[in-house]
């Protein structure tokens, strides 16, 4: 709380877009949003649903896992389906699942906005507001102005690399040096939601034929989930490349020689989103689910597993506040064109 | 009691006992239709249909064959079913002639690895063999390294060639097992009379045994051929990072988003046809070595005194099953038992922590295991009760054309795992049959893949057994559903055991129809091992593995005990 003022200054220059872009949202929002008497009766009655099924492409299986405990300790009696699997993988599912009108997800976890707009579009997801959405920045409450998504996690694609081997890599640029050659490990767009949203921030910042192809030079090892690239280089098959944040620290914690470096032109600031499906087979309980998001308990476990936690009041795994970071965000209306001619074009320079 | 109330004995006794025969033989034709005509027709009618908006086209067919980036994959294919099929027959062979024709040493052992390797899904190798040939942190490259002082290991698991090897080693046991009970049938008078003429061992070898077990090795090429290109996991997890895709992860990329079923369907039709031509040339070579083999039994065995080649001969054989078992299994154990896998296998590294979490604190793996073992028991219980009615019915011609549904049964066996598993997608993920996300989805999906392997070795057994018992039996008024309960199941019983066995076997590391029709509540060990393989979670990926073998391996030994080791040899039919 006492940081949030230091957050405001500094988040107010970037922050401009969604938050303010729409008054009538605002209004939505609070009409919406939960209060600390609906959370008892919520528990109540998601009590009787007796479960949440959480299909989640945020955090290592481990974390979600944690999280997911944490959740049963705070509300005994639900017990919490977990899925985690690649933000792409799950969304694939879930529209075979919609195409079938097979219904068994409550809150789903993407790590792709550009999911929750064609599922919006579908009038597949449901309006919630949890209750302590101002704890969290600014600039990433009501992340979709109609409130039928939220942020879910903040995810930073940054590089990972080597320490034995090598000295910090400063800029992402830095990957495309010669000397990189055969040392890249990364993981798929088709796959990942993060590796997609760093190949689109790559493409605009640096031009796809800049980036891409010099890149596809340096013969990087092609994976799938956006946590391979750390695996190859906890492993030694790799040294450095370009991943997520949580489960670097999370192994560097293990003992492991892994860093991460935070570019100094910008590292991708990813906004992971979570939405309650409008036709969830517990409602109720899916409501009590997304509404712990923001809860204190909730940030706390998800920085003891190394991810960046959602409210300002929990310290980060780094160190770093967010608001300190400099960072580039794809905004949505970028992602949904940009992500699959990312995929595409990757099949073309990657042939895969 | 109605007898005393009708005058014509004969006729009483039908009415008494009403022959509920009919009704199961007309329900096994329906589960027949629901699990083999109804997916395979979806197929076809999907891949002819214009997507959402229906009518027929066949703009499926065009885009699917003459975009470029989809034909690459068609040539990968073939590139790697045809390798596979050729290093497999050449490794096959040789073992299989060391092992059941010579006096080398360990034979038995040598078998019995080959056994396993035969029930060990090839993904879990390309699993181990990651572990074990990645460049860089391969175990064997690093021990290399720590020599030469390399830059990187001279082996690279990530490529076309890492997924041939890793695949034929898998195969091997398909043309031994051919190989070697054509060997075990060949006429040693033959080969006697060669060397009585003066011919050299190796001409001998040349001349008279090598022609004679031909098509049993052409048979296992074609058997191998057909696995290698059908074959989803090891592709996904070797040839990703290789940058090759083939036909079957092009497939698995069609069902991203968005999904375009349509697509798939059209793109999978080469599949059926390479494999329903396949197996026809395989007939026509099984039919003639049938026919070469007429006579020739009986002759009594005699090993080939191998001499001072014994040892080689050995280190030879051995290699196969090193590689496919023996390396295999000591990398996944290892890396099972490590806390960090990538820290090797240190004294402090060592931990049970991943198997208490894969069977005491996560409830979804737990649940997966149970789940693997349940579809599996039940669709090899479904599968050989419907192969029994199915052979009975149609050795008995029970009515006209009875015969023809054994030919049904054996249909799912030209169609790969992963276009069967499309087709099942296609025609019940929709009214009025909506099983998609229900157990009984992949259910049907085991059972019908592995129907025709229950049919055949069960139909040479009916056919085997005398008819006077059931005569007998019928005779003295018993139905015919009481006659097969009572008087041929038991007769069978070793058979339907066999067949139970060979179905639940592949069916609990079933993986290429599996990833399509599961939902996180059905997921199975196979589909837990794919999802942990993406989040780089190596340790739960082996331990989990180490339980599927385990578990196998228990089954088979505890089956070779009972039924003799001969048991997995039908498999080959």
């Amino acid at each position: 709380m006492t940081t949030r003022g230091t957050f405001v200054r500094s988040a107010a220059a970037v922050g401009a877009g969604l938050a303010a872009g729409s008054p009538l949202s605002a209004l939505a929002a609070r009409k919406n949003q939960i209060t600390d008497a609906d959370v008892s009766k919520l528990y109540a009655a998601a009590k009787k649903e007796g479960k949440v099924v959480w299909w989640t492409g945020h955090y290592t299986q481990g974390a979600a896992e944690k999280i997911a405990a944490s959740f049963k300790q705070k509300y005994p009696g639900i017990d919490v389906e977990l899925l985690r699997q690649t933000g792409q993988v799950l969304f694939q599912r879930l529209t075979q699942d919609l195409k079938s009108n097979v219904h068994q997800v409550d809150v789903f976890a993407s790590t792709d906005e550009a999911h929750m707009t064609i599922l919006k579009k579908q009038n597949a997801l449901a309006q919630f507001v949890p209750g302590d959405i101002d704890k969290i920045p600014k600039e990433y409450q009501h992340l979709d102005p109609d409130d039928t998504y939220q942020l879910g996690d903040i995810a930073l694609m940054l590089i990972n690399y080597n320490p034995k081997k090598l000295p910090a890599p400063r800029r992402w640029n830095d990957l495309l040096d010669g000397r990189m050659k055969d040392l890249l490990t990364v993981g798929h767009p088709g796959f990942s939601g993060y590796v997609g949203n760093w190949v689109v921030a790559m493409t605009d910042k640096f031009g796809w034929d800049n980036y891409f192809k010099p890149f596809a030079k340096n013969n990087p090892k092609i994976g799938r989930s956006v946590f391979d690239a750390t695996t190859d280089i906890v492993s030694g098959e790799r040294v450095l490349g370009p991943g997520a944040d949580s489960l670097a620290l999370e192994r560097k914690a293990g003992g492991n020689a892994i860093n991460v470096s935070f570019p100094e032109d910008d590292t991708i600031l990813v906004t992971a989103p979570v939405t309650i499906m409008k036709e969830a087979p517990h409602p109720n309980a899916a409501r009590l689910f997304m509404n712990y998001y923001y809860s204190k308990e909730y940030s706390t476990t998800a920085a003891s597993t190394y991810n960046l936690p959602l409210r300002l009041d929990v310290p980060s795994p780094t160190g770093v506040r967010i608001d300190r970071m400099k960072t580039y965000h794809v905004k949505i209306d970028r992602l949904l064109t940009g992500i699959p001619e990312a995929i595409a074009k990757w099949r073309e320079t990657f042939n895969v | 009691m109605n007898q005393a109330t009708t005058t014509a004995p004969r006729r009483v006794e039908r009415a008494g006992s009403f022959d509920p025969g009919p009704i199961f033989f007309i329900g096994a034709v329906v589960v027949l239709a629901i699990l083999v005509i109804v997916p395979l027709a979806w197929l076809l009618w999907i891949s002819i249909q214009v997507p959402d908006a229906g009518g027929v086209t066949v703009h499926n067919y065009v885009v699917a064959f003459t975009t470029s980036i989809y034909l690459r994959p068609i040539v990968n294919s073939l590139i790697l079913a045809v390798s596979v099929a050729t290093i497999a027959a050449l490794l096959g062979t040789p073992l299989a002639w060391l092992i059941s024709r010579t006096d080398m040493p360990g034979r038995k052992p040598l078998r019995a690895l080959i056994t396993a390797a035969f029930v060990t899904p090839s993904f879990l190798g390309a699993e181990a063999w990651i572990l074990l040939a990645a460049p860089n942190s391969g175990w064997i490259n690093r021990a290399i390294t720590s020599f030469t002082h390399a830059s990187h290991g001279p082996l690279n698991i990530f490529s076309l060639g890492g997924a041939i090897f890793v695949m034929a080693l898998y195969n091997v046991p398909y043309t031994f097992t051919f190989v070697a009970s054509g060997l075990e049938l060949l006429p040693v008078e033959l080969e006697d009379a060669s060397s009585t003429l003066g011919g050299s061992a190796w001409r001998t070898m040349r001349s008279i045994t090598l022609p004679l077990v031909m098509p049993a090795i052409i048979a296992g090429f074609i058997m191998s051929f057909l696995e290698a290109i059908a074959e989803f996991g090891t592709p996904a997890f070797l040839l990703i990072p290789a940058r090759a895709q083939v036909v079957t992860t092009q497939l698995y990329l069609f069902f991203q988003f968005p999904v375009r079923t349509e697509l798939a369907a059209a793109y999978a039709m080469p599949l059926l046809a390479v494999t329903l031509l396949l197996l026809m040339v395989q007939r026509r070579i099984l039919g003639r070595r049938k026919y070469t083999m007429v006579g020739g039994k009986g002759g009594r065995r005699r090993l080939v005194a191998l001499g001072a080649w014994r040892w080689p001969m050995l280190g030879f054989a051995l290699l196969v099953p090193l590689c496919s078992v023996l390396l295999p299994y000591l990398a996944l154990l290892a890396t099972s038992l490590s806390r960090i896998w990538s820290a090797g296998p240190v004294p402090g590294n060592l931990t049970l922590y991943w198997y208490r979490w894969a069977i005491v604190d996560n409830p979804e793996t737990r649940r997966a295991i149970w789940h693997s073992l349940e579809y599996g028991a039940i669709a090899a219980t479904a599968a050989t009760v419907i192969a029994l009615l199915i052979a009975y019915t149609g050795n008995r011609k029970l009515f006209p054309g009875a015969q023809a549904l054994g030919i049904v049964c054996m249909a799912p066996f030209v169609v790969p795992g992963i276009v069967l598993a499309i087709g099942i997608y296609a025609a019940y993920s929709h009214p009025p049959l909506l099983l998609y996300g229900t157990a009984a989805i992949l259910i049907i999906a085991f059972t019908t893949r592995f129907l025709p392997i229950a049919y055949s070795n069960l139909n040479t057994m009916v056919a085997a057994i005398n008819t006077d018992l059931e005569n007998a039996a019928r005779t003295l008024g018993a139905t015919r559903i009481r006659t097969l309960r009572t008087i041929t199941a038991p007769l069978l019983r070793r058979g339907l055991l066999a067949s139970w066995l060979l179905v639940f076997i592949p069916a609990i590391r079933e993986l290429s129809s599996a990833i399509f029709l599961f939902t996180p509540r059905t997921a199975t060990m196979t589909t837990q091992i794919f999802d942990f393989s993406d989040a780089g979670n190596y340790e739960g990926v082996s331990t989990l593995a180490i339980l599927i073998l385990a578990i196998t391996l228990v089954i088979v030994s505890v089956a070779y005990r009972f039924l003799g080791k001969d048991f997995m040899e039908t498999k080959s039919t």
